[in-house]
C-alpha cells in the first residue's frame, strides 16, 4: 500500500496542495483527475519523490519517510525504489539505444546481470511492441514509440507502482491509443497502476478508482461509477470542461 | 621564386624542430592538464560546498579576466620577487594550463547545465546514485555539447603558445623570427610559420570533426 498523509506544497504564494492524504491499494489502477493547476503531477512526484511536500509523510510497502526536514540519500532512496515514473516528455536518454535505455537500469541497481537484463529488455519490449527496434536510438523514434520504451524501462526495474504523469498530453490521438494500449494492458494484469491524466475515458473505462483534486485537496475518492454519477458542483463543472475534450 | 623556394627548404627543418619540440608537446601537456583543471573546478563549482564554489569561480574569474601574456611575465618574472624561480617550460606549462583550463572550466559548466532536467529526474526515477548520474546521463550528454568549444579553446591554446618567446622559449614563431632577422626575408618566413600553424589547425579541425561525428551518432541530423 501506497499512503500519502497531510501532504502541503506551496510554490512562492500559490499553496498547491494543503494537507492532502490519499491511500493506493496494490493491484489496481488509480486515475487522479483534476484542473490544471490542482497539484495532480505535484501529488504524482510526491510518491517517487521528485518533488518533496513541506509537511506530511509518505509510507510506500515497508518505508516511510516523514517530510519537513532533511532526508539522507539512502532514506530517500530506499522509498524511491517503490515505484517508476513515466513522464509526459518521456525522458529517454538520447545518448543510449532503446536495449540500452531498458536494460541499463536494473543492472545499475544491482538487481540483474546484464545477461539477465538484456533477457528482461527484450521481454519488457515486446510486451509494449517495441521489440524489434532494440539497437534504435531514442530521437529515430516517434514520441508515441518513446513513450512505449519509456514504459518499458519503468518496468524493467519491477516497480510495485507504475507512475503515470500525463503520458499521452504530448501525444497525437492515434500514437497516443497505441501507449494507452499499453496501459490498459498492464492494468488488466493487475499491476498498481497512478495515473495523472486528463483522459476522462481512460478514467472511465480502466480506473479502479478516481482521485480528483480541486482547489489543493482531495474533492473526491471512490469508483468511476459514483464520480460520473456525482452531482458535485466542482466535478461537473470539470466534467463538462474536460469530458468533451 | 627559386631562391624563395630555397629560403624556405633550408629554414624548414629549424622550424619543424620547433614545432615538434616546443609548439606541439607544450600545446598537448597544457590541454591535457587544462581539461584535469577544468573538471575539477567545474565540480567544485557545481557542488554543494560554498567555499569551493567560491574558489572555482574566483580562480575562472582571474584566468578569463588577464591576458595570457600578463600571466606569463607573472610566473616566469614576477614569482622570483617572492622567492618563486620556475623554468620557462614550466612557467609556460602552468600559465597555459591554468589559462586554458578556465576556458574550458566555463565550457563544461554551460554544457552540463544545458542538460535538460528531464533527463536527471528519470536517472532519479530509475533510482540512480549520483556517480552513476554523471556516468550515464550528465558525463557522455554534456561531452558532446562540450567538445566543439573544447576544440575552439584547443586551437586558440595552440596559437597562444607563439607568446612563449617572451619568457626565452624557442618556439616556430621564436625560430622565424631568428631566421628572418639574420636572413632579411621577414615576409618569406613569417609566411612559412605561419603555413605550419595553419597546418596544425587543419589537422586538429579534421580530428575535432572526426569527434564530433561519433559524439554525434545518435542525434537524428537535421538534413537526412
Amino acid at each position: 500500500m501506497l499512503e500519502l498523509k497531510n501532504v502541503s506544497k506551496a510554490f512562492g504564494d500559490n499553496q498547491v496542495l494543503q494537507d492532502a492524504s490519499l491511500t493506493v491499494r496494490d493491484g489496481e489502477t488509480t486515475v487522479i483527475l483534476g484542473p490544471s493547476g490542482s497539484g495532480k503531477s505535484t501529488l504524482l512526484r510526491f510518491m517517487n519523490l521528485l518533488e518533496f511536500p513541506e509537511t506530511g509523510s509518505l509510507s510506500i510497502n515497508d518505508d516511510a519517510v516523514t517530510f519537513g526536514g532533511r532526508l539522507t540519500d539512502a532514506q530517500i532512496r530506499s522509498v524511491r525504489k517503490h515505484s517508476a515514473m513515466v513522464f509526459q516528455g518521456y525522458n529517454l536518454f538520447p545518448n543510449q539505444t532503446v536495449v540500452d535505455n531498458v536494460s541499463l537500469p536494473p543492472v545499475l541497481n544491482g538487481k540483474l546481470s546484464k545477461a539477465q537484463a538484456r533477457e528482461r529488455a527484450q521481454e519488457v519490449l515486446d510486451r509494449v511492441g517495441m521489440g524489434d527496434r532494440l539497437d534504435e536510438y531514442p530521437d529515430n523514434l516517434s514520441g508515441g514509440q518513446q513513450q512505449r520504451v519509456a514504459i518499458a524501462r519503468a518496468l524493467a526495474v519491477d516497480p510495485d507502482y507504475l507512475l503515470f504523469d500525463e503520458p499521452t498530453s504530448a501525444l497525437d490521438p492515434e500514437l497516443a491509443a497505441d501507449v494507452t494500449r499499453v496501459m490498459v494492458d498492464l492494468a488488466s494484469e493487475g499491476r498498481s497502476l497512478v495515473v495523472v491524466t486528463h483522459n476522462i475515458e481512460f478514467a472511465r473505462q480502466v480506473a479502479k478508482r478516481v482521485i480528483f483534486l480541486a482547489d489543493g485537496s482531495v474533492g473526491f475518492d471512490g469508483t468511476p461509477e459514483e464520480f460520473f454519477a456525482s452531482d458535485s458542483e466542482r466535478i461537473q463543472r470539470y466534467l463538462s470542461t474536460y469530458g468533451t475534450a | 621564386m627559386t631562391e624563395l623556394f630555397s629560403l624556405w627548404a633550408e629554414s624548414l627543418p629549424q622550424l619543424l624542430l620547433a614545432t615538434l619540440t616546443v609548439t606541439i608537446p607544450l600545446s598537448a601537456l597544457a590541454f591535457v592538464l587544462a581539461l584535469i583543471v577544468a573538471v575539477i573546478a567545474t565540480a567544485m563549482r557545481m557542488g554543494r560546498v560554498k567555499p569551493l564554489q567560491w574558489l572555482s569561480r574566483f580562480y575562472v574569474w582571474l584566468f578569463r579576466g588577464t591576458p595570457i601574456l600578463v600571466q606569463l611575465f607573472i610566473i616566469f618574472y614576477g614569482l622570483p620577487a617572492i622567492g618563486i624561480t620556475l623554468s620557462a617550460w614550466v612557467s609556460a606549462i602552468i600559465a597555459f594550463t591554468l589559462n586554458t583550463g578556465a576556458y574550458a572550466a566555463e565550457t563544461l559548466r554551460a554544457s552540463v547545465q544545458s542538460i535538460p532536467r528531464g533527463q536527471i529526474e528519470a536517472a532519479k526515477t530509475l533510482n540512480y546514485t549520483g556517480w552513476q548520474t554523471l556516468r550515464h546521463v550528465i558525463a557522455p550528454q554534456a561531452l558532446r555539447i562540450a567538445l566543439p568549444p573544447l576544440g575552439n579553446d584547443l586551437i586558440d591554446l595552440v596559437k597562444g603558445t607563439s607568446l612563449v618567446m617572451v619568457i626565452t622559449l624557442a618556439d616556430v614563431f621564436q625560430v622565424g623570427r631568428q631566421i628572418a632577422a639574420t636572413t632579411f626575408q621577414p615576409l618569406a618566413l613569417y609566411m612559412e610559420v605561419a603555413l605550419i600553424y595553419l597546418i596544425i589547425f587543419t589537422v586538429l579541425s579534421w580530428i575535432q570533426g572526426r569527434a564530433e561525428k561519433v559524439s554525434n551518432r545518435y542525434v537524428r541530423s537535421t538534413n537526412a
